[in-house]
Protein backbone atom coordinates (compact mmCIF):
# COMPACT_ATOMS: atom_id res chain seq x y z
CA UNK A 1 0.00 0.00 0.00
CA UNK A 2 2.99 2.05 0.50
CA UNK A 3 4.34 1.97 -2.58
CA UNK A 4 0.57 2.34 -4.19
CA UNK A 5 0.38 5.80 -2.62
CA UNK A 6 3.99 7.12 -3.24
CA UNK A 7 3.03 5.84 -7.07
CA UNK A 8 -0.37 8.19 -6.12
CA UNK A 9 2.09 11.02 -4.96
CA UNK A 10 4.39 11.02 -7.85
CA UNK A 11 0.98 11.06 -10.06
CA UNK A 12 -0.11 14.01 -8.51
CA UNK A 13 3.23 16.33 -8.67
CA UNK A 14 4.12 15.19 -12.39
CA UNK A 15 1.07 17.46 -13.48
CA UNK A 16 -0.31 21.06 -12.48
CA UNK A 17 -3.76 19.83 -11.49
CA UNK A 18 -2.84 20.42 -7.78
CA UNK A 19 -1.74 23.89 -7.90
CA UNK A 20 -3.96 25.27 -10.40
CA UNK A 21 -6.78 23.91 -7.63
CA UNK A 22 -4.99 24.98 -4.31
CA UNK A 23 -4.58 28.68 -6.02
CA UNK A 24 -7.99 28.39 -6.63
CA UNK A 25 -8.98 27.34 -3.71
CA UNK A 26 -6.96 30.41 -2.33
CA UNK A 27 -8.32 32.80 -4.34
CA UNK A 28 -11.75 31.90 -3.36
CA UNK A 29 -11.57 31.50 -0.11
CA UNK A 30 -9.47 35.08 -0.17
CA UNK A 31 -12.01 36.83 -1.92
CA UNK A 32 -14.55 35.47 0.54
CA UNK A 33 -13.10 36.89 3.56
CA UNK A 34 -12.79 40.31 1.37
CA UNK A 35 -16.81 40.54 0.38
CA UNK A 36 -17.94 39.44 4.42
CA UNK A 37 -15.58 42.07 5.86
CA UNK A 38 -16.58 44.47 3.92
CA UNK A 39 -19.24 44.20 1.95
CA UNK A 40 -22.99 44.60 3.84
CA UNK A 41 -25.77 42.63 2.23
CA UNK A 42 -29.30 44.42 1.69
CA UNK A 43 -31.16 44.57 5.29
CA UNK A 44 -27.79 45.09 7.47
CA UNK A 45 -27.06 48.59 6.73
CA UNK A 46 -27.61 49.87 10.22
CA UNK A 47 -26.12 46.90 12.42
CA UNK A 48 -22.28 46.25 12.20
CA UNK A 49 -21.80 42.71 12.07
CA UNK A 50 -18.32 43.03 12.80
CA UNK A 51 -19.40 43.55 16.31
CA UNK A 52 -20.37 39.84 16.39
CA UNK A 53 -17.91 37.45 17.30
CA UNK A 54 -19.76 34.83 15.95
CA UNK A 55 -20.24 36.28 12.48
CA UNK A 56 -16.43 36.38 12.64
CA UNK A 57 -16.22 33.10 13.55
CA UNK A 58 -17.86 32.41 10.06
CA UNK A 59 -15.58 34.29 8.01
CA UNK A 60 -12.45 32.51 8.86
CA UNK A 61 -14.92 29.21 8.17
CA UNK A 62 -14.24 30.45 4.55
CA UNK A 63 -11.53 28.09 4.54
CA UNK A 64 -14.32 25.51 4.12
CA UNK A 65 -15.53 26.73 0.73
CA UNK A 66 -12.15 25.04 -0.19
CA UNK A 67 -14.06 21.92 0.10
CA UNK A 68 -15.91 22.30 -3.29
CA UNK A 69 -11.91 22.29 -4.72
CA UNK A 70 -10.86 19.14 -3.25
CA UNK A 71 -13.90 17.50 -4.34
CA UNK A 72 -13.08 18.47 -8.09
CA UNK A 73 -9.56 17.36 -7.38
CA UNK A 74 -10.45 13.98 -6.60
CA UNK A 75 -13.04 13.87 -9.01
CA UNK A 76 -10.70 15.24 -12.19
CA UNK A 77 -7.96 12.49 -10.36
CA UNK A 78 -9.61 9.29 -10.35
CA UNK A 79 -11.70 10.27 -13.56
CA UNK A 80 -8.39 12.06 -15.28
CA UNK A 81 -7.47 8.66 -15.54
CA UNK A 82 -9.81 7.00 -17.53
CA UNK A 83 -10.20 10.37 -19.82
CA UNK A 84 -6.39 9.52 -20.31
CA UNK A 85 -6.48 5.51 -20.47
CA UNK A 86 -3.72 5.64 -17.84
CA UNK A 87 -6.15 3.50 -15.83
CA UNK A 88 -4.98 0.67 -18.08
CA UNK A 89 -1.61 0.44 -16.86
CA UNK A 90 -2.73 1.48 -13.34
CA UNK A 91 -5.03 -1.37 -13.30
CA UNK A 92 -2.26 -3.99 -15.01
CA UNK A 93 0.20 -2.95 -12.22
CA UNK A 94 -2.15 -3.40 -9.73
CA UNK A 95 -5.19 -5.98 -10.42
CA UNK A 96 -6.58 -5.48 -7.23
CA UNK A 97 -8.42 -2.78 -8.10
CA UNK A 98 -9.76 -1.59 -4.58
CA UNK A 99 -6.45 -1.26 -3.35
CA UNK A 100 -5.94 1.64 -5.70
CA UNK A 101 -8.98 3.27 -5.25
CA UNK A 102 -7.93 3.21 -1.53
CA UNK A 103 -4.43 4.23 -2.17
CA UNK A 104 -5.97 7.31 -3.90
CA UNK A 105 -8.19 7.77 -1.52
CA UNK A 106 -5.71 8.09 1.58
CA UNK A 107 -3.28 10.49 -1.21
CA UNK A 108 -5.64 13.16 -1.45
CA UNK A 109 -6.89 12.90 2.46
CA UNK A 110 -2.93 13.16 3.23
CA UNK A 111 -3.05 16.43 0.63
CA UNK A 112 -6.75 17.88 1.95
CA UNK A 113 -5.29 17.74 5.55
CA UNK A 114 -2.30 20.06 4.39
CA UNK A 115 -3.74 21.91 2.37
CA UNK A 116 -6.83 22.77 5.07
CA UNK A 117 -4.38 23.50 7.37
CA UNK A 118 -2.48 26.02 5.40
CA UNK A 119 -5.75 27.66 4.06
CA UNK A 120 -6.89 27.59 7.49
CA UNK A 121 -3.95 29.81 8.74
CA UNK A 122 -4.00 31.99 6.05
CA UNK A 123 -8.14 32.73 6.61
CA UNK A 124 -7.23 33.32 10.22
CA UNK A 125 -4.28 35.53 9.59
CA UNK A 126 -6.01 37.56 6.73
CA UNK A 127 -9.02 37.81 9.08
CA UNK A 128 -7.16 39.25 11.38
CA UNK A 129 -5.42 41.56 9.70
CA UNK A 130 -8.31 43.01 8.34
CA UNK A 131 -10.22 42.90 11.11
CA UNK A 132 -7.20 45.55 12.26
CA UNK A 133 -8.44 47.90 9.59
CA UNK A 134 -11.89 48.27 10.74
CA UNK A 135 -14.44 49.04 13.69
CA UNK A 136 -14.81 45.53 14.85
CA UNK A 137 -15.04 43.05 18.33
CA UNK A 138 -11.42 41.63 19.17
CA UNK A 139 -9.94 38.27 16.46
CA UNK A 140 -9.54 35.75 18.97
CA UNK A 141 -7.29 32.81 18.26
CA UNK A 142 -9.66 30.73 20.14
CA UNK A 143 -12.33 30.91 17.75
CA UNK A 144 -9.92 30.11 14.56
CA UNK A 145 -9.21 26.90 16.76
CA UNK A 146 -13.37 25.87 17.07
CA UNK A 147 -13.22 26.21 13.16
CA UNK A 148 -10.15 24.03 12.88
CA UNK A 149 -11.50 20.92 13.11
CA UNK A 150 -14.27 21.03 11.04
CA UNK A 151 -11.97 22.32 8.23
CA UNK A 152 -9.65 19.41 8.49
CA UNK A 153 -12.89 16.76 8.64
CA UNK A 154 -14.76 18.19 6.16
CA UNK A 155 -11.72 18.98 3.55
CA UNK A 156 -10.23 15.45 3.64
CA UNK A 157 -13.99 14.22 3.59
CA UNK A 158 -14.30 16.27 0.43
CA UNK A 159 -11.57 14.97 -1.11
CA UNK A 160 -12.15 11.40 -0.54
CA UNK A 161 -15.29 11.98 -1.69
CA UNK A 162 -14.16 13.25 -5.00
CA UNK A 163 -11.82 10.35 -5.84
CA UNK A 164 -15.16 7.71 -5.15
CA UNK A 165 -17.51 10.17 -7.18
CA UNK A 166 -14.46 9.74 -10.20
CA UNK A 167 -14.66 6.32 -10.14
CA UNK A 168 -18.44 6.08 -9.97
CA UNK A 169 -19.09 7.99 -13.07
CA UNK A 170 -15.78 7.91 -15.48
CA UNK A 171 -17.11 10.71 -17.54
CA UNK A 172 -15.31 13.51 -16.63
CA UNK A 173 -17.26 16.24 -17.76
CA UNK A 174 -20.57 14.64 -16.45
CA UNK A 175 -18.80 13.88 -13.17
CA UNK A 176 -17.88 17.67 -12.36
CA UNK A 177 -21.05 18.86 -13.74
CA UNK A 178 -23.13 16.87 -11.57
CA UNK A 179 -20.99 17.42 -8.57
CA UNK A 180 -21.45 20.93 -9.22
CA UNK A 181 -25.02 21.00 -9.83
CA UNK A 182 -25.92 19.22 -6.92
CA UNK A 183 -23.80 21.05 -4.78
CA UNK A 184 -24.44 25.12 -6.02
CA UNK A 185 -28.49 24.44 -7.17
CA UNK A 186 -29.89 21.21 -6.39
CA UNK A 187 -29.05 20.94 -2.75
CA UNK A 188 -29.40 24.76 -2.19
CA UNK A 189 -32.81 24.56 -3.25
CA UNK A 190 -33.78 21.54 -0.82
CA UNK A 191 -32.67 23.68 1.68
CA UNK A 192 -34.66 26.64 1.26
CA UNK A 193 -38.04 24.89 0.88
CA UNK A 194 -37.15 21.45 2.99
CA UNK A 195 -34.63 22.08 5.56
CA UNK A 196 -35.81 19.25 7.38
CA UNK A 197 -34.66 17.00 4.52
CA UNK A 198 -31.67 19.60 3.60
CA UNK A 199 -29.49 19.69 6.27
CA UNK A 200 -28.96 16.12 6.17
CA UNK A 201 -27.66 16.79 2.75
CA UNK A 202 -23.04 16.51 2.82
CA UNK A 203 -22.78 20.34 1.86
CA UNK A 204 -25.14 21.55 4.93
CA UNK A 205 -23.40 18.58 7.03
CA UNK A 206 -20.12 20.40 6.12
CA UNK A 207 -21.88 23.88 7.01
CA UNK A 208 -22.49 22.04 10.47
CA UNK A 209 -19.24 20.98 11.49
CA UNK A 210 -17.57 24.76 10.22
CA UNK A 211 -20.45 26.28 12.17
CA UNK A 212 -21.07 28.75 9.23
CA UNK A 213 -25.10 29.26 9.77
CA UNK A 214 -24.95 27.72 6.05
CA UNK A 215 -26.47 29.40 3.13
CA UNK A 216 -26.90 33.27 3.74
CA UNK A 217 -26.83 35.55 6.05
CA UNK A 218 -30.88 35.25 7.24
CA UNK A 219 -30.01 31.22 8.04
CA UNK A 220 -28.72 29.97 11.44
CA UNK A 221 -26.49 27.20 12.62
CA UNK A 222 -29.32 26.85 14.85
CA UNK A 223 -31.27 25.37 11.85
CA UNK A 224 -28.33 22.70 11.14
CA UNK A 225 -27.37 19.56 12.24
CA UNK A 226 -24.94 19.53 15.58
CA UNK A 227 -21.43 19.05 15.05
CA UNK A 228 -20.44 15.49 16.02
CA UNK A 229 -23.78 14.56 14.12
CA UNK A 230 -22.82 16.97 10.91
CA UNK A 231 -19.29 14.99 11.22
CA UNK A 232 -21.02 11.31 11.47
CA UNK A 233 -23.34 12.42 8.25
CA UNK A 234 -20.14 13.49 6.24
CA UNK A 235 -18.32 10.13 6.94
CA UNK A 236 -21.40 8.42 6.29
CA UNK A 237 -21.75 10.01 2.47
CA UNK A 238 -18.05 9.44 2.15
CA UNK A 239 -18.06 5.24 3.10
CA UNK A 240 -21.11 4.83 1.21
CA UNK A 241 -19.75 6.60 -2.02
CA UNK A 242 -15.82 4.86 -1.45
CA UNK A 243 -17.58 1.21 -0.98
CA UNK A 244 -19.13 1.67 -3.95
CA UNK A 245 -16.97 2.95 -5.68
CA UNK A 246 -14.79 0.15 -5.15
CA UNK A 247 -17.64 -2.26 -5.48
CA UNK A 248 -18.02 -0.80 -9.04
CA UNK A 249 -14.65 -0.33 -10.18
CA UNK A 250 -13.97 -3.93 -9.38
CA UNK A 251 -16.89 -5.27 -11.96
CA UNK A 252 -15.97 -2.58 -14.89
CA UNK A 253 -15.16 -3.21 -17.84
CA UNK A 254 -11.31 -1.18 -19.26
CA UNK A 255 -11.72 -1.07 -22.63
CA UNK B 1 -7.38 -19.58 -23.75
CA UNK B 2 -9.96 -21.94 -23.68
CA UNK B 3 -13.56 -21.34 -25.27
CA UNK B 4 -13.57 -18.01 -24.32
CA UNK B 5 -16.64 -15.92 -24.50
CA UNK B 6 -17.08 -12.24 -24.39
CA UNK B 7 -20.50 -10.48 -24.79
CA UNK B 8 -20.29 -6.33 -24.27
CA UNK B 9 -24.36 -5.08 -23.58
CA UNK B 10 -26.74 -4.76 -26.13
CA UNK B 11 -26.01 -8.07 -27.84
CA UNK B 12 -22.77 -7.12 -29.20
CA UNK B 13 -20.86 -10.69 -28.99
CA UNK B 14 -16.40 -9.62 -29.10
CA UNK B 15 -15.28 -13.49 -28.97
CA UNK B 16 -17.03 -16.39 -29.28
CA UNK B 17 -15.87 -20.12 -27.96
CA UNK B 18 -12.50 -18.71 -29.04
CA UNK B 19 -9.81 -21.14 -28.05
CA UNK B 20 -6.37 -21.35 -28.53
CA UNK B 21 -2.58 -20.99 -26.93
CA UNK B 22 0.14 -19.88 -27.10
CA UNK B 23 4.08 -21.42 -26.82
CA UNK B 24 6.39 -20.47 -24.49
CA UNK B 25 9.81 -19.10 -25.34
CA UNK B 26 8.11 -18.16 -29.30
CA UNK B 27 6.64 -15.24 -30.75
CA UNK B 28 3.50 -15.85 -31.91
CA UNK B 29 1.37 -13.72 -34.28
CA UNK B 30 -2.53 -12.85 -33.27
CA UNK B 31 -4.05 -11.62 -36.28
CA UNK B 32 -7.49 -11.02 -37.72
CA UNK B 33 -8.94 -8.04 -39.34
CA UNK B 34 -9.61 -4.68 -37.34
CA UNK B 35 -13.00 -5.15 -35.01
CA UNK B 36 -12.31 -9.20 -35.32
CA UNK B 37 -12.06 -9.39 -31.52
CA UNK B 38 -8.03 -9.30 -30.88
CA UNK B 39 -8.20 -6.04 -28.44
CA UNK B 40 -11.01 -7.56 -26.47
CA UNK B 41 -8.61 -10.76 -26.00
CA UNK B 42 -5.89 -9.94 -25.11
CA UNK B 43 -7.73 -7.34 -22.14
CA UNK B 44 -9.97 -10.52 -21.21
CA UNK B 45 -6.38 -12.12 -20.52
CA UNK B 46 -5.10 -9.24 -18.99
CA UNK B 47 -8.17 -9.39 -16.59
CA UNK B 48 -9.08 -5.78 -17.82
CA UNK B 49 -12.17 -7.24 -19.27
CA UNK B 50 -14.35 -10.04 -17.87
CA UNK B 51 -14.78 -12.30 -20.31
CA UNK B 52 -18.50 -13.68 -20.05
CA UNK B 53 -17.74 -17.26 -20.28
CA UNK B 54 -13.98 -19.18 -20.72
CA UNK B 55 -10.72 -19.15 -19.31
CA UNK B 56 -7.70 -16.77 -20.29
CA UNK B 57 -4.98 -17.65 -18.34
CA UNK B 58 -1.11 -16.91 -18.38
CA UNK B 59 1.17 -20.28 -17.34
CA UNK B 60 -2.41 -22.01 -15.79
CA UNK B 61 -3.41 -18.41 -13.91
CA UNK B 62 -5.31 -15.67 -14.02
CA UNK B 63 -3.73 -12.38 -14.76
CA UNK B 64 -4.97 -10.88 -11.76
CA UNK B 65 -4.01 -14.11 -9.61
CA UNK B 66 -0.16 -13.11 -10.56
CA UNK B 67 1.76 -11.43 -7.46
CA UNK B 68 2.93 -8.02 -8.94
CA UNK B 69 2.03 -8.62 -12.36
CA UNK B 70 4.23 -6.80 -14.11
CA UNK B 71 7.38 -8.08 -13.15
CA UNK B 72 6.11 -11.27 -14.99
CA UNK B 73 3.88 -9.95 -18.34
CA UNK B 74 4.62 -7.06 -20.22
CA UNK B 75 1.86 -5.55 -21.97
CA UNK B 76 1.32 -2.94 -24.23
CA UNK B 77 -2.39 -2.31 -25.25
CA UNK B 78 -2.75 1.35 -26.83
CA UNK B 79 -0.50 3.88 -27.50
CA UNK B 80 -2.49 6.70 -26.06
CA UNK B 81 -2.34 5.75 -22.27
CA UNK B 82 -0.34 8.52 -20.69
CA UNK B 83 -1.27 11.84 -19.71
CA UNK B 84 -0.58 14.42 -21.98
CA UNK B 85 1.26 17.00 -19.44
CA UNK B 86 3.46 14.10 -17.76
CA UNK B 87 6.48 13.35 -18.86
CA UNK B 88 7.72 9.80 -20.69
CA UNK B 89 10.26 9.45 -17.63
CA UNK B 90 7.57 10.48 -14.81
CA UNK B 91 4.84 8.52 -16.90
CA UNK B 92 6.96 5.31 -15.72
CA UNK B 93 8.41 6.64 -12.67
CA UNK B 94 4.88 6.38 -11.35
CA UNK B 95 3.97 2.86 -12.71
CA UNK B 96 7.25 1.60 -11.18
CA UNK B 97 6.63 2.82 -7.84
CA UNK B 98 3.48 1.13 -7.82
CA UNK B 99 5.20 -2.00 -8.73
CA UNK B 100 8.45 -1.50 -6.08
CA UNK B 101 10.72 -1.53 -9.29
CA UNK B 102 13.63 0.91 -9.10
CA UNK B 103 13.66 4.29 -10.77
CA UNK B 104 17.21 3.55 -12.33
CA UNK B 105 15.45 1.02 -14.30
CA UNK B 106 12.93 3.71 -15.89
CA UNK B 107 16.65 4.87 -17.35
CA UNK B 108 17.16 1.53 -18.94
CA UNK B 109 13.71 0.74 -20.32
CA UNK B 110 14.07 4.50 -22.04
CA UNK B 111 17.49 3.41 -23.32
CA UNK B 112 16.12 0.20 -24.63
CA UNK B 113 13.49 1.76 -26.55
CA UNK B 114 15.77 4.75 -27.72
CA UNK B 115 13.70 7.21 -25.85
CA UNK B 116 16.30 8.74 -23.84
CA UNK B 117 16.60 12.19 -25.63
CA UNK B 118 12.53 12.57 -25.72
CA UNK B 119 12.48 11.09 -21.71
CA UNK B 120 11.64 14.71 -20.42
CA UNK B 121 9.29 15.79 -22.96
CA UNK B 122 5.61 15.49 -22.67
CA UNK B 123 4.07 12.82 -23.68
CA UNK B 124 1.12 15.08 -25.56
CA UNK B 125 3.78 16.35 -28.22
CA UNK B 126 4.74 12.42 -29.04
CA UNK B 127 4.42 11.19 -32.24
CA UNK B 128 2.58 8.28 -32.51
CA UNK B 129 5.47 5.82 -33.07
CA UNK B 130 7.04 7.71 -29.82
CA UNK B 131 4.14 6.69 -28.32
CA UNK B 132 4.55 2.99 -29.33
CA UNK B 133 8.23 3.14 -27.94
CA UNK B 134 7.11 4.75 -24.81
CA UNK B 135 4.25 2.04 -24.22
CA UNK B 136 6.67 -0.94 -25.11
CA UNK B 137 9.29 0.41 -22.14
CA UNK B 138 6.29 0.40 -20.02
CA UNK B 139 5.85 -3.34 -21.31
CA UNK B 140 9.53 -3.90 -20.18
CA UNK B 141 9.39 -2.16 -17.12
CA UNK B 142 8.86 -5.41 -15.09
CA UNK B 143 11.89 -6.76 -17.58
CA UNK B 144 8.86 -9.90 -17.81
CA UNK B 145 9.20 -13.37 -19.06
CA UNK B 146 6.03 -12.50 -21.34
CA UNK B 147 5.25 -9.77 -23.50
CA UNK B 148 1.78 -8.82 -24.87
CA UNK B 149 1.70 -6.33 -27.47
CA UNK B 150 -1.44 -4.94 -29.18
CA UNK B 151 -1.07 -4.00 -32.32
CA UNK B 152 3.16 -2.41 -31.65
CA UNK B 153 3.57 -2.12 -35.43
CA UNK B 154 0.66 0.66 -35.60
CA UNK B 155 1.75 4.45 -36.25
CA UNK B 156 5.73 3.31 -36.64
CA UNK B 157 7.30 4.01 -39.93
CA UNK B 158 9.04 1.41 -41.88
CA UNK B 159 12.20 2.21 -40.02
CA UNK B 160 10.53 2.22 -36.62
CA UNK B 161 8.94 -1.65 -37.84
CA UNK B 162 12.58 -3.04 -38.84
CA UNK B 163 13.64 -1.41 -35.27
CA UNK B 164 9.99 -3.19 -34.03
CA UNK B 165 11.09 -6.76 -35.69
CA UNK B 166 14.81 -6.54 -34.31
CA UNK B 167 13.73 -5.88 -30.65
CA UNK B 168 11.58 -8.73 -30.78
CA UNK B 169 13.66 -11.17 -32.01
CA UNK B 170 16.08 -9.97 -29.50
CA UNK B 171 13.11 -10.49 -26.68
CA UNK B 172 12.28 -14.25 -27.81
CA UNK B 173 16.39 -14.82 -27.86
CA UNK B 174 16.76 -13.77 -24.21
CA UNK B 175 13.47 -16.60 -23.74
CA UNK B 176 10.62 -14.11 -23.56
CA UNK B 177 7.29 -15.81 -24.89
CA UNK B 178 5.74 -12.69 -26.82
CA UNK B 179 1.91 -12.47 -28.29
CA UNK B 180 1.74 -10.05 -30.89
CA UNK B 181 -1.28 -8.88 -32.81
CA UNK B 182 -1.44 -7.12 -36.08
CA UNK B 183 -3.90 -6.78 -38.39
CA UNK B 184 -1.47 -6.62 -41.21
CA UNK B 185 0.36 -9.63 -41.41
CA UNK B 186 3.04 -8.34 -43.63
CA UNK B 187 4.35 -6.32 -40.58
CA UNK B 188 4.70 -9.71 -38.18
CA UNK B 189 5.84 -11.88 -40.57
CA UNK B 190 9.41 -11.88 -40.79
CA UNK B 191 9.33 -11.80 -37.02
CA UNK B 192 6.63 -14.47 -36.18
CA UNK B 193 7.57 -18.56 -34.99
CA UNK B 194 3.48 -19.14 -35.21
CA UNK B 195 0.44 -17.41 -36.05
CA UNK B 196 -3.17 -17.42 -34.78
CA UNK B 197 -5.71 -15.83 -37.07
CA UNK B 198 -9.03 -14.90 -35.83
CA UNK B 199 -12.05 -13.73 -37.75
CA UNK B 200 -15.33 -12.58 -36.15
CA UNK B 201 -14.31 -13.34 -32.93
CA UNK B 202 -13.70 -17.01 -34.09
CA UNK B 203 -10.56 -19.64 -34.52
CA UNK B 204 -9.53 -19.85 -38.24
CA UNK B 205 -5.68 -21.00 -37.96
CA UNK B 206 -3.70 -21.79 -35.18
CA UNK B 207 -0.01 -23.11 -36.68
CA UNK B 208 3.47 -22.59 -37.64
CA UNK B 209 3.51 -19.63 -40.18
CA UNK B 210 5.07 -23.06 -42.11
CA UNK B 211 2.08 -24.90 -42.01
CA UNK B 212 0.06 -21.89 -43.37
CA UNK B 213 2.48 -21.32 -46.46
CA UNK B 214 1.99 -24.98 -46.84
CA UNK B 215 -1.64 -25.19 -46.41
CA UNK B 216 -2.24 -22.74 -49.67
CA UNK B 217 -2.23 -23.92 -53.07
CA UNK B 218 1.38 -24.41 -54.37
CA UNK B 219 2.01 -22.58 -58.17
CA UNK B 220 4.19 -23.76 -60.48
CA UNK B 221 5.72 -21.26 -63.00
CA UNK B 222 6.99 -22.82 -66.68
CA UNK B 223 7.84 -20.63 -69.39
CA UNK B 224 9.50 -21.25 -72.86
CA UNK B 225 9.06 -20.64 -76.37
CA UNK B 226 6.53 -23.16 -77.21
CA UNK B 227 5.04 -23.63 -73.59
CA UNK B 228 0.93 -23.62 -75.07
CA UNK B 229 2.13 -27.04 -76.90
CA UNK B 230 2.51 -28.31 -73.26
CA UNK B 231 0.24 -31.36 -72.72
CA UNK B 232 -0.75 -31.73 -68.61
CA UNK B 233 -2.91 -34.43 -66.85
CA UNK B 234 -6.71 -33.30 -66.48
CA UNK B 235 -6.30 -32.82 -62.74
CA UNK B 236 -3.70 -30.02 -62.96
CA UNK B 237 -5.03 -27.25 -63.54
CA UNK B 238 -3.53 -23.71 -65.43
CA UNK B 239 -3.54 -20.40 -67.15
CA UNK B 240 -1.25 -19.30 -69.03
CA UNK B 241 -0.09 -15.19 -68.06
CA UNK B 242 1.32 -14.11 -71.48
CA UNK B 243 4.76 -13.78 -72.35
CA UNK B 244 5.20 -17.96 -72.79
CA UNK B 245 4.57 -18.29 -69.49
CA UNK B 246 2.15 -20.60 -67.88
CA UNK B 247 1.39 -20.79 -64.17
CA UNK B 248 0.54 -24.49 -63.02
CA UNK B 249 -1.52 -25.24 -59.87
CA UNK B 250 -2.09 -28.94 -58.75
CA UNK B 251 1.37 -30.41 -59.72
CA UNK B 252 4.68 -30.37 -58.06
CA UNK B 253 7.87 -28.67 -59.26
CA UNK B 254 9.22 -32.12 -60.52
CA UNK B 255 6.34 -33.81 -61.86
CA UNK B 256 6.28 -30.39 -64.11
CA UNK B 257 9.52 -30.61 -64.90
CA UNK B 258 9.59 -34.52 -65.95
CA UNK B 259 5.98 -33.67 -68.15
CA UNK B 260 7.91 -31.04 -70.23
CA UNK B 261 11.16 -33.38 -70.88
CA UNK B 262 8.96 -36.35 -71.67
CA UNK B 263 7.44 -33.83 -74.29
CA UNK B 264 10.79 -32.55 -75.53
CA UNK B 265 9.70 -29.11 -74.82
CA UNK B 266 12.34 -26.43 -74.47
CA UNK B 267 12.44 -24.61 -71.04
CA UNK B 268 13.35 -20.91 -69.69
CA UNK B 269 12.23 -21.12 -66.60
CA UNK B 270 10.87 -23.74 -64.12
CA UNK B 271 10.04 -22.26 -60.39
CA UNK B 272 8.06 -23.18 -57.70
CA UNK B 273 5.48 -19.88 -56.01
CA UNK B 274 5.09 -20.10 -53.13
CA UNK B 275 0.77 -18.94 -52.44
CA UNK B 276 1.24 -15.32 -51.35
CA UNK B 277 0.74 -14.71 -47.14
CA UNK B 278 -0.93 -11.69 -47.74
CA UNK B 279 -3.67 -13.52 -49.65
CA UNK B 280 -4.44 -16.52 -47.82
CA UNK B 281 -4.45 -14.07 -44.78
CA UNK B 282 -7.14 -12.12 -46.81
CA UNK B 283 -8.66 -15.55 -47.82
CA UNK B 284 -9.00 -16.66 -44.30
CA UNK B 285 -10.10 -13.27 -43.01
CA UNK B 286 -12.92 -12.39 -45.55
CA UNK B 287 -16.53 -12.92 -44.06
CA UNK B 288 -17.29 -14.99 -47.75
CA UNK B 289 -14.73 -16.58 -47.89
CA UNK B 290 -14.26 -20.51 -49.54
CA UNK B 291 -11.85 -21.06 -47.43
CA UNK B 292 -14.80 -20.79 -44.63
CA UNK B 293 -13.21 -24.52 -42.48
CA UNK B 294 -10.77 -23.74 -39.35
CA UNK B 295 -7.50 -25.54 -40.75
CA UNK B 296 -5.10 -26.41 -38.17
CA UNK B 297 -1.64 -26.73 -38.43
CA UNK B 298 -0.97 -28.44 -34.89
CA UNK B 299 -3.86 -30.61 -34.91
CA UNK B 300 -6.94 -28.35 -33.65
CA UNK B 301 -6.86 -25.94 -30.93
CA UNK B 302 -5.65 -26.87 -27.75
Amino acid sequence: MIALIRSEFRKVFSTKLLLILALSALGFMLLQIFLSIFLTPPGFEDINRLMDPAYIKTIIAAAGSASVFLLILGIVAMSGEYRNQTITSTFLTTPVRWRVIVAKMVTFAILALALALVLWFIAAITTMLLLGTQDSAPFEWSAAFEILGGTLIGLVLYAILGVAIGSLITSQVAAIIIALVFTFVLEPLITVFFLSVGKWLPGNALNAILQTGGGGPESNASDLLDVPVGALVLVGYTVVFAVAAALTTNRRDIT
Amino acid sequence: MEHLTKKFGSGVTAVEDLSFSAAPGKVTGFLGPNGAGKTTTLRCLLGLVAQTSGNATIDGVTYREIENPITVVGASLEASGAHPARTARNHLRMIASAAKIPDTRVSEVLETVGLTAAADRKVGGFSLGMRQRLALAVALLGDPKVLILDEPANGLDPEGISWLRTFLRHQASKGVSVLISSHVLSEVQQTVDDVIIIRSGSLVYQGSLHSLTEGGPAEVVVRGPKIDQLVLPSEWSSRSVGGGETVITGATIEAVGRAAFEQSLELHELSSKSADLEELFLGLTAEESPTNQPMNGKGGPA
